[in-house]
């Protein structure tokens, strides 16, 4: 399997800005790695009625994702790999996935997090599983939209004074 | 490139171009035209001879609400007799973001006129139609194995 582009979004598929991002990296695949709505039924059917039309798509666990990523049949798939959290990108990266570069896209603000950008809020426990991607050496990109600007993640939670 | 003009009555044509930019990100050569009570023809053809200058591109394509109604009729009568630009009517979000999508992919003019027909027409949907064409999903078995799915 080649991860063409992994992202944090915790809307994971949502109709065009997957559509805009699986054009702009190249990939035929959409994985949705995230377990919550893996094994909901319901939740899991809808994510897949918004999945662009020319793209296959799936919704699977965070260890269903690594199995299928270690799986030779898969290893030509060009894929964009959608999770919630950070947390799971190291979950997915403790099984085995590797993994260079992370586009966080949009966390959504909950109560006891901090907004960071116009899409992003981080938990105390997201910043800490950031800081951990970086010292593995993974690159974080914060970026929305394919045509938005890029900046350095880990910069943006510095100058937010949360590292 | 082509120009993008969405002309509409009242505030429809910003408050479209400005979701869009939700959506699509930034966005160069598109103008808006508003259509405001007590204006006329005569206002609208003043907003579209401006707002073409200022884009300042051979190729303009109108996205209008209404067929028939001002902002169409004016445009109608702003394009009939020049080369290199068109109207399509009943202007809505998929619609606009598509053509975006397809001008940024190099379409040419009547290609963006083609995109906007079909995309304008296939984002409408029933919710219940298309789930009662759904496999529906069933986690119990498909969390096994190591095959996508």
């Amino acid at each position: 399997m080649i991860i063409k582009w992994l992202r944090i979004d915790s809307r994971l598929i949502h109709g065009q800005v997957a559509n805009n991002w699986v054009n702009h990296v190249g990939a035929g695949t959409i994985i949705a790695a995230n377990d919550g709505a893996a094994k909901d039924d319901l939740r899991k059917t809808l994510l897949l009625q918004v999945a662009p039309g020319r793209t296959k798509s799936y919704v699977m666990t965070i260890d269903k994702t690594a199995r299928c990523y270690k799986n030779p049949s898969y290893k030509d798939l060009d894929v964009l790999l959608v999770v919630e959290t950070p947390k799971d990108v190291l979950r997915l990266m403790d099984q085995g996935v590797e993994v260079t570069q992370v586009n966080v896209g949009g966390i959504t603000f909950k109560e006891g997090m901090t907004l960071i950008s116009e899409a992003v809020s981080v938990s105390p426990e997201d910043v800490e599983a950031f800081k951990e991607l970086n010292k593995r050496g993974v690159k974080l990109i914060l970026q929305q939209l394919p045509n938005t600007q890029a900046s350095d993640f880990m910069n943006r939670l510095k100058s937010k004074n949360l590292i | 490139m082509v120009a993008i003009v969405v002309a509409t009555h009242g505030n429809l044509s910003e408050a479209l171009i400005g979701t869009a930019k939700m959506i699509f990100g930034t966005m160069e050569h598109i103008a808006e035209v508003t259509f405001k009570p007590g204006e006329g023809i005569e206002n609208l053809l003043d907003k579209y001879q401006s707002a073409s200058d200022e884009l300042g591109d051979d190729q303009v394509l109108f996205l209008v609400d209404l067929f028939g109604g001002s902002p169409y009729n004016a445009a109608s009568r702003f394009v009939a007799r020049k080369e290199g630009m068109d109207v399509v009517t009943g202007v809505n979000l998929p619609m606009l973001i598509e053509v975006l999508g397809k001008r940024l992919a190099g379409g040419s003019l009547e290609e963006l006129v083609q995109t906007a027909r079909t995309a304008g027409a296939d984002g409408i949907k029933s919710f219940k139609e298309v789930f009662s064409h759904q496999k529906i999903a069933n986690s119990a078995i498909e969390d096994e194995g190591d095959e996508l799915g």
